[in-house]
């Protein structure tokens, strides 16, 4: 089932190569003692996003003027990130919606922090199955330093512990 | 200590990936006793020794030389097989001290052979390379191929792809034996080529040019099935399509590495001839001067060519209408369009039926070249966007570039619309934005596809300059050329319209710089792990925040156009632009290029406390009564509080009648004891001790002592607010050196008048340095909330990207109307 989703996912055409496509995202994924809360912010440039959407979804997607768009990219992201306990247990994150601001746009997710939390394990291949070239950066913040995980097309699931 | 370990690993990083030398710098400034790192240590290890061919001030030396490469060709496109053939001769002067045995050649169409390195190395679901996607098992699924990596495969197995090289000859005809290497090829002359000789050669090539869009080349041609031609029509963009002399540098010698797609070129500067045969009815846009426009150009576009000379707007040379019925149609024939261009480090050019062509003259002024052709190539595919736009972002760079470098120095400047996303070359640059085509036949663009317009423009244009002119090695050091024009279109873009968001900001590049997982920006293309933020973002804003924070516009500018003139038309390295900055400048930047362009520390300057300090009169009957109201104004002890809240009476209030001395004078008493100490301490001050002393007293100054850490290891200038009681404010400006003898943690000492009275302190306010950490920026602390609980506080305002030109058809629509349709629709 998953590889038939990943098919349909790859079809569609690939629009002109642009030297400003970043094919970059950065997500920063929050351990907000503030709001108890994971928060997960993932951003994107709009140009890699707004050329995305026309291939993920159909010719006429339009992440910049319709919110049906943004929405079917919302949900896109959330689908493509996924975040468990070192154990391997879900941690169910709610979509919270997107955000054009600037070059960027910008899709949110969050959790309750976990009472027991020794560290996460983390995937995120949101647009690689459209570019190889597409490396998905991850910044855990706010337990100890930063640490940094880097998802290319062919990383899987990787893990921070705190 | 935890927090030793990140920066160790880091450092041992950092030597691995760069040079040996930095081995040796790491040595010093990582001292072997103590943990002290001397972030302010010279670039001596780093930078290479000067000499006679490049000199310590950043300047080419007094024997500086470049090789001279002269190109005469002969091209035929044949359009139906899209298959390109040349006649090429070509003259190499040798200006180097050394002789040569045998030259090297560019064959850059090579790296679409199935055996190329590139195609041989490529990671398997990897990243890095140009062009569609593929995938690895995760274990439970099989692995993916995209349907665009199933075409590619197939188009490079359906065609013979790569130059077809033959008749390699000397100028009076003998074969010479040639070498393929990859996309490298060596041609072993009959006799050493000595200093200052010239060797002429000829050979004939021909290759099958590939599909852009199949490939993700940074040229190719695009095929338009639609057009009402029988079987349509295509765009062909040509670029790296002859065989180019490698560049032979007095740095590297034959800088002789494979193309693996990602590093761009680096190329010698000569004379061009070319002849492009190509269908009767294409419109050619090259590198170059069209030598024989009469022939080749109606009368009409030839007087519209002069009327565009002083237009204020763009003028048609072939319009819209006319690029319409000429796409129709098609021809037999065939027309040779004749360039010549002078001193230029390569030659591209594009042809298509389907061009509709403006120009606009620049009257540039100065000697060199007063006036500039400015012209734009573009199907109906681009529309109004390009219309309006495209000729107007190639002037506007023109102008805004000249005046940080030198004038634009050759007589036209192009933009041409096609499958390449952006790419530069002499005189002609590829974009690739384009309108929409609606249903009711419009075309419309979002405002997002316009900015995208405008800045890919001034973004390839500014490649003129650099690194067209400004000759630097861009298979070795992308940032050269990627982030000096980045940090010079966001200059310009800023010029054209400051509320479009342009890129190298500083705050931009923070979630970037905090990451553990990066390169620094001095690492050779080929390697660097994520090559926009490396090579464009982090080294544009990194010269944003040198211009407008640490040297200031004046200096800036002034050493920044001292780098341009210097190695105009000429050939430099990373240190060549180090040492001009700090030379022309005046002041010392080896912390700035060690820390943003050696290393992989970020910015993030903490400031801890804030402790207010009060200068002692030494006066008894001031300082023991300034000390009783301190003691008083200490909060009163709970114990003592919660008796007397139980009404407890206290044995001295119970017995009044049992006193003494102590119990009317406390321990700030005054004796003459004091007094005598104080007046013999003022009596025996010198003169200017005393007068010193009695004025600060007299002005009874608040001294504050702010407390900082560097928590990301860059060393930066500290940018200072200061907010006062009063609502006034101040900003104060910190030098990095103050950081020279301390990298981990500095105080800094603020003394204000009497009545001004500190309230808060704000690190970098505006966001300028790139900290990554704004809520250690204040004192006291304030809490800076996440983007998440900002967002849910207040939603998107952002409504630039609406595709207004298109919602504007909206109807109105009567909701009582469409009402009364739902219900029926429901019923």
């Amino acid at each position: 089932m998953r590889l038939l989703w990943g098919l349909v996912l790859l079809a569609g055409c690939c629009g002109p190569l642009a030297a400003h496509e970043m094919k970059a995202a950065l997500s920063k994924v929050l351990l907000n003692s503030r709001t108890g809360n994971i928060e997960v912010m993932h951003r994107f440039y709009v140009h890699d996003a707004e050329h995305g959407v026309k291939q993920l979804f159909d010719k006429n997607a339009d992440l910049l003027n319709s919110e049906q768009t943004q929405q079917l990219f919302n949900q896109y992201v959330s689908e493509h990130f996924n975040m468990t306990l070192l154990s391997g247990e879900q941690l169910l994150l709610t979509l919270i919606g997107g955000q054009l601001d600037g070059r960027f746009y910008w899709v949110y997710q969050e959790v309750a922090i976990p009472a027991e939390l020794a560290g996460l394990r983390l995937q995120h291949n949101s647009l690689q199955a459209l570019w190889p070239a597409q490396v998905n950066t991850v910044n855990v913040e706010g337990r100890g330093g930063v640490k940094t995980l880097s998802f290319d097309s062919k990383t899987d699931w990787q893990q921070v512990s705190f | 200590m935890p927090a030793i370990f990140p920066r160790i690993l880091l450092l041992s990083l950092l030597t691995a990936l760069s040079f040996s030398a930095v081995v040796a710098a790491d040595g010093a400034i990582r001292q072997t006793k103590g943990d002290f790192e001397d972030k302010f240590r010279q670039l001596d290890e780093v930078l290479p020794t000067p000499n006679i061919y490049r000199n310590a001030a950043g300047e080419p030396g007094q024997q500086y030389w470049q090789q001279q490469v002269n190109y005469k060709m002969d091209v035929v496109l044949d359009e139906e097989k899209r298959h390109l053939s040349t006649k090429q001769q070509i003259s190499y002067r040798n200006n180097s001290p050394y002789s040569l045995k045998y030259l090297w050649l560019h064959l850059d169409q090579n790296i679409f052979k199935n055996d190329s390195m590139a195609e041989m190395s490529t990671d398997f679901g990897g990243v890095g390379r140009r062009g569609p996607a593929t995938s690895v098992s995760d274990g439970e699924i099989t692995a993916r191929l995209s349907l665009e990596e199933l075409r590619r495969q197939q188009f490079m197995a359906d065609n013979e792809l790569g130059f077809q090289i033959s008749n390699v000859k000397n100028s009076s005809g003998k074969a010479l034996p040639v070498t393929v290497v990859g996309t490298l090829m060596r041609i072993d002359l009959d006799k050493p080529l000595k200093p200052g000789q010239q060797v002429d050669f000829s050979l004939d090539f021909a290759f099958n040019i590939v599909e852009e869009d199949a490939v993700s080349a940074r040229a190719g041609y695009e095929h338009f099935p639609d057009d009402a031609r029988e079987g349509g029509n295509d765009i062909f963009l040509l670029a790296q399509w002859f065989p180019r002399l490698v560049a032979y540098t007095d740095y590297e010698a034959w800088t002789n590495k494979e193309f693996l797609g990602r590093g761009e070129f680096t190329l010698e500067f000569g004379d061009y001839d070319v002849k492009l045969t190509v269908p009767e009815d294409h419109i050619v846009s090259s590198t170059g001067v069209l030598e024989n426009s009469s022939k080749v150009l109606t009368r009409q576009q030839l007087s519209r060519l002069e009327q565009a000379k002083t237009a204020k707007r763009p003028v048609f040379i072939v319009t819209e209408q006319e690029a319409l019925e000429n796409e129709k149609e098609g021809s037999n024939g065939s027309k040779t369009w004749h360039f010549k261009a002078q001193n230029v480090r390569d030659f591209a050019w594009a042809s298509s039926r389907k061009f509709i062509w403006d120009a606009k003259g620049y009257q540039q002024g100065g000697t060199e070249q007063p006036f500039v052709m400015a012209m734009s190539f573009y199907p109906k595919e681009g529309g109004e966007l390009w219309q309006k736009y495209s000729t107007e972002a190639v002037v506007h760079t023109m102008e805004v570039y000249s005046r940080f470098s030198f004038d634009y120095p050759y007589p036209v400047a192009q933009s041409v619309n096609g499958p390449v996303g952006g790419m530069e070359y002499p005189m002609i640059t590829f974009n690739g934005p384009r309108t929409k085509l609606q249903d009711d036949g419009s075309r419309t663009y979002s405002q997002a596809e316009k900015r995208f317009l405008i800045g890919v423009v001034i973004h390839e244009i500014g490649h003129i300059y650099f690194p067209m002119v400004v000759n630097s090695d861009e298979r070795q050091w992308t940032w050269m050329d990627e982030g000096l024009n980045s940090f010079l279109d966001g200059v310009a873009g800023r010029e054209w319209d400051p509320t479009i968001p342009w890129g190298v900001e500083p705050r931009d590049i923070v979630d970037y710089m905090k990451s553990d997982i990066q390169v620094p920006i001095m690492t050779q293309s080929d390697s660097v792990l994520r090559l926009g933020p490396n090579a464009y973002t982090k080294p544009a804003a990194a010269l944003n925040i040198l211009r407008e924070v640490i040297l200031g516009r004046e200096l800036f500018d002034f050493a920044f156009k001292e780098y341009a003139t210097r190695w105009k038309f000429k050939r430099p390295t990373p240190a060549d632009f180090f040492r001009t900055m700090e030379e022309a400048s005046g002041v010392d930047l080896d912390w700035f290029w060690r820390g943003w362009f050696y290393s992989t520390d970020h910015v993030d300057i903490a400031l801890g406390k804030v402790f207010q300090l009060r200068l002692d009169t030494k006066n008894p009957d001031i300082d023991f009564q300034r000390q009783r109201q301190q003691e008083l104004d200490k909060p009163v002890s709970l114990f003592v509080e919660r008796n007397k809240t139980e009404n407890k009476v206290l044995w001295v209030d119970q017995n009044p009648d049992v006193r003494d001395f102590y119990d009317d004078n406390d321990r700030f008493t005054v004796t003459n004891k004091e007094r005598n100490a104080y007046n013999k301490f003022v009596h025996e001050l010198e003169p200017w001790e005393r007068k010193a002393f009695e004025r600060a007293v007299a002005e009874d100054k608040n001294y504050y002592v702010l407390q900082f850490s560097n928590q990301g290891g860059l060393v930066m200038p500290i940018l200072l607010q200061l907010n006062f009681a009063d609502g006034s404010s101040e900003q104060q400006y910190i030098p990095a050196e103050i950081w020279r003898r301390s990298p981990k943690a500095v105080n800094k000492l603020i003394v204000t008048a009497k009545d001004k009275v500190l309230q808060e302190v704000i690190v970098d306010p505006k966001w300028e340095t790139a900290d990554v950490d704004i809520e250690n920026n204040f004192y006291p602390r304030r809490i800076v909330p996440s983007r998440i609980e900002a967002y849910k506080s207040e939603k998107s305002k952002a409504k630039v990207s609406r595709d207004i030109m298109q919602d504007i058809k909206t109807e109105l629509k009567d909701p009582a109307k469409k009402s009364e349709t739902d219900n029926k629709g429901d019923n």
